[in-house]
């Protein structure tokens, strides 16, 4: 369900070179690092918050009772496998050693297009005390430059096709509609 | 919280202290009969008079003959004038002093959503009440449609008749943006009593208690109980007035509101007003209910919908001494004031005219639009709301400010004009005044303005035009 957006090379590197420049300012608000298994409840947490935020969207994104527990097991495996990227945000100051964001990342093999490797963002949430002051961009950025040096050329991401403030956030960072996802209940 | 009326006095500060559940059942009691007999008359009176106000000539007709001054072929020179210059309209015409009370009927008193026709009756007497105690003209404009687009682009399309708008008996959280939108986009006062008006009478009901516990605002740890249109606007205006944000917590019906709460993200996208406090308010990340965020909060401003026991005698005891709690719910309060006195509040205010200290907002709107109207303001910042609410608190002192008496009561006339001169003077200050006159001026404009209908009832009255109330002796 939703749509990807995706970005050029050129536009990409562009905008981890913002994010460079902008990571003094964003510094104290978080610091973004790979996820190790000793973060996977509060990401699991984090990962529901977002669902939950997608279900406002549409009736079709009901959330299971059992999220949490398959947010967990999904993460678990994930933070060990190459083709995935697990982020944790963590605060700073007096947040430090909280974990306050959590990027999901795949990097899948496009075998009728190129660029040949595109990174796809399934989830990106950061809780609402660290939005804003560029600090989603620059939880964005680094993703980006990290998927870029595992091998990506393309960068996609997926969210409810109504979530019209995403659409924006990434819309002003360069990304455009790719694929779109159409859905009816069976 | 529209209430002029006096009430009886229910038995609770008099002989014997009863308990709490005892005085509520009598309480309860007494007020359905009180209600049943005010119910039964008010439909009585309205099919007696069938309309609580009507236009009456404003100009002396002599003659048919006047009319050539008062409409073609003299008229139309007014016309071409205001045709060259719009803003002519304030001064050729009664464009000045004429308002709309626009609603959609979606929050119809403790109603809820009753509909346009059946909100007609309440913003009848909502004019009634702008035109008795304000001097002000103000048509009922009850609106057949719930979006707030459509009602934003109604009243954008009655600017041209109107000096300024009040809205009513709108449901939260669409007020919000209605009220935004159409200040932003009209260059006339939009106010919305049910936000600002009871906002503004309880700020200046908090900085006379403030004073008197010898508090300063911004070291001040407030709570709100309830997140409706009257607390958000509240919170808005504590903003404007350099409270410290961090230490004000807000409690709702699923607790204290805090950046991390469950259904943060929910109220992103449903109640973005909500939203900006969470993220503001409670710096300290308290999580819990009520009885947590009392614990030495020095201020309970609670404007909620009230359940029993909500407010525990206890909590308030927890709370820093000489507690100010303000109980605002009507007809009944959060918490009882005898019973928040017991628990040690030091000052007690309700929405009640029968316990001292009544937060009403019958008395900001009538001076705020006798203020604005008299300036031919543009726009109604939070400023003027402000200043309505410091003027108001000022007035206090004039009787004599008390712990009895934070606040003016509606028999204290003389205080109204003296609001609206301040919020006239702030506006010209503000250089959104089109009128613009020294602040001695404005009070007799005020005080002129505001005796006119009041003399013109008692006239009307005595000479029968208006006929008297039907079987008078039951009154």
């Amino acid at each position: 369900m939703g749509e990807r957006n995706t970005m050029s090379d050129s536009k990409a590197a562009r905008l981890i070179e913002e994010a460079a420049a902008g990571h003094k300012e964003t510094a104290h608000r978080i610091t973004v690092r790979p996820a190790q298994a000793e973060d996977v409840p509060a990401l699991a947490g984090l990962l529901v918050r977002l669902k939950r935020l997608n279900e406002e969207f549409d009736p079709l994104l009901k959330v299971r009772m059992d999220a949490e527990a398959h947010a967990t097991r999904v993460l678990e495996t994930a933070v060990k496998d190459p083709k995935m990227l697990v982020l944790a945000g963590e605060g700073t100051g007096p947040d430090q050693g909280r974990v306050v964001g959590v990027v999901r990342a795949a990097l899948r093999d496009r075998i009728f297009y190129t660029p040949e490797v595109e990174g796809v963002i399934l989830d990106i949430y950061l809780l609402p005390a660290f939005r804003r002051k560029n600090v989603g961009e620059y939880l964005l950025a680094e993703t980006v430059r990290i998927l870029k040096e595992k091998g990506a050329g393309i960068v996609t991401a997926e969210f409810p096709a109504q979530n019209q403030i995403a659409a924006r956030f990434y819309a002003k960072r360069g990304f455009r509609p790719l694929n779109a996802t159409h859905a009816k209940i069976i | 919280m529209v209430e002029v009326l006096p009430r009886s006095r229910p038995g609770v500060e008099e002989g014997g202290r009863k308990t709490d559940q005892e005085l509520e059942e009598a309480r309860s009691r007494e007020a359905e009969e009180e209600t049943r007999g005010l119910s039964e008359r008010a439909v009585d009176l309205a099919r007696h008079f069938a309309g609580k106000i009507e236009v009456i000539p404003k100009v002396p007709v002599r003659t048919l003959k006047d009319f050539s001054y008062w409409y073609t072929p003299g008229i139309a020179e007014v016309s071409r004038q205001i045709h060259k210059d719009p803003e002519l309209a304030f001064e050729l015409t009664g464009r000045w002093n004429t308002i709309a009370i626009v609603t959609d009927g979606s929050r119809v008193l403790g109603l809820g959503d009753v509909g346009p026709e059946a909100a007609l009756p309440v913003m009848e007497g909502k004019a009634l009440l702008f035109k008795y105690l304000g001097g002000v003209d103000a048509f009922p404009i009850p609106i057949r449609t719930k979006d707030p687009a459509e009602i934003v682009a109604t009243v954008q399309r009655l600017e041209p008749a109107l000096g300024g708008v009040n809205l009513e008996d709108i449901a939260s959280p669409k007020c919000f943006q209605i009220l935004d939108d159409l200040q932003r986009s009209l260059s006339i006062p939009v106010w919305h009593d049910d936000q600002l008006g009871t906002a503004a009478a309880t700020v200046a009901g908090l900085l006379n208690a403030l004073e008197l516990t010898g508090r300063k605002i911004w070291q001040t740890g407030i709570v709100l109980l309830g997140a409706g249109a009257a607390n958000l606007a509240t919170a808005r205006l504590l903003k404007a007035l350099n409270c410290d944000m961090g230490a004000l917590t807000v409690v709702d019906h699923r607790g204290i509101l805090h950046s991390e709460r469950e259904d943060i993200d929910e109220l992103m996208l449903r109640n973005r007003w909500k939203y900006e406090l969470a993220l503001t308010t409670n710096e300290a990340r308290t999580q819990g209910g009520l009885k947590e965020a009392l614990r030495g909060a020095d201020v309970l401003i609670a404007a909620s919908t009230p359940q029993p026991g909500m407010v525990k005698p206890d909590w308030i005891s927890t709370m820093a001494p000489e507690a100010i709690v303000f109980s605002l719910a009507n007809p009944d309060p959060e918490v009882w004031p005898h019973v928040a006195r017991d628990a040690g509040a030091a000052i007690v205010a309700t929405g009640r005219s029968d316990f001292p200290n009544q937060v009403n907002n019958s008395l900001i709107f009538p001076p705020v639009f006798r203020g604005i109207l008299d300036a031919h303001a543009k726009g109604i910042p939070d400023v003027l709301a402000l200043e309505a609410a410091q003027a108001l608190a000022r007035q206090a002192k004039v009787k004599g400010l008390t712990r009895e008496h934070i606040l003016p009561t509606m028999a204290e006339e003389g205080v109204f004009p003296e609001v609206a001169a301040s919020v006239a003077t702030k506006a010209v200050e503000l250089g959104i005044a089109r009128a613009k006159r020294t602040k001695e001026e404005f009070l007799q404009l005020a005080q002129s303005r505001m005796a006119r209908p009041k003399e013109l009832s008692r006239v009307l009255m005595k000479n029968g035009l208006l006929p008297p109330m039907p079987g008078q002796e039951s009154d």
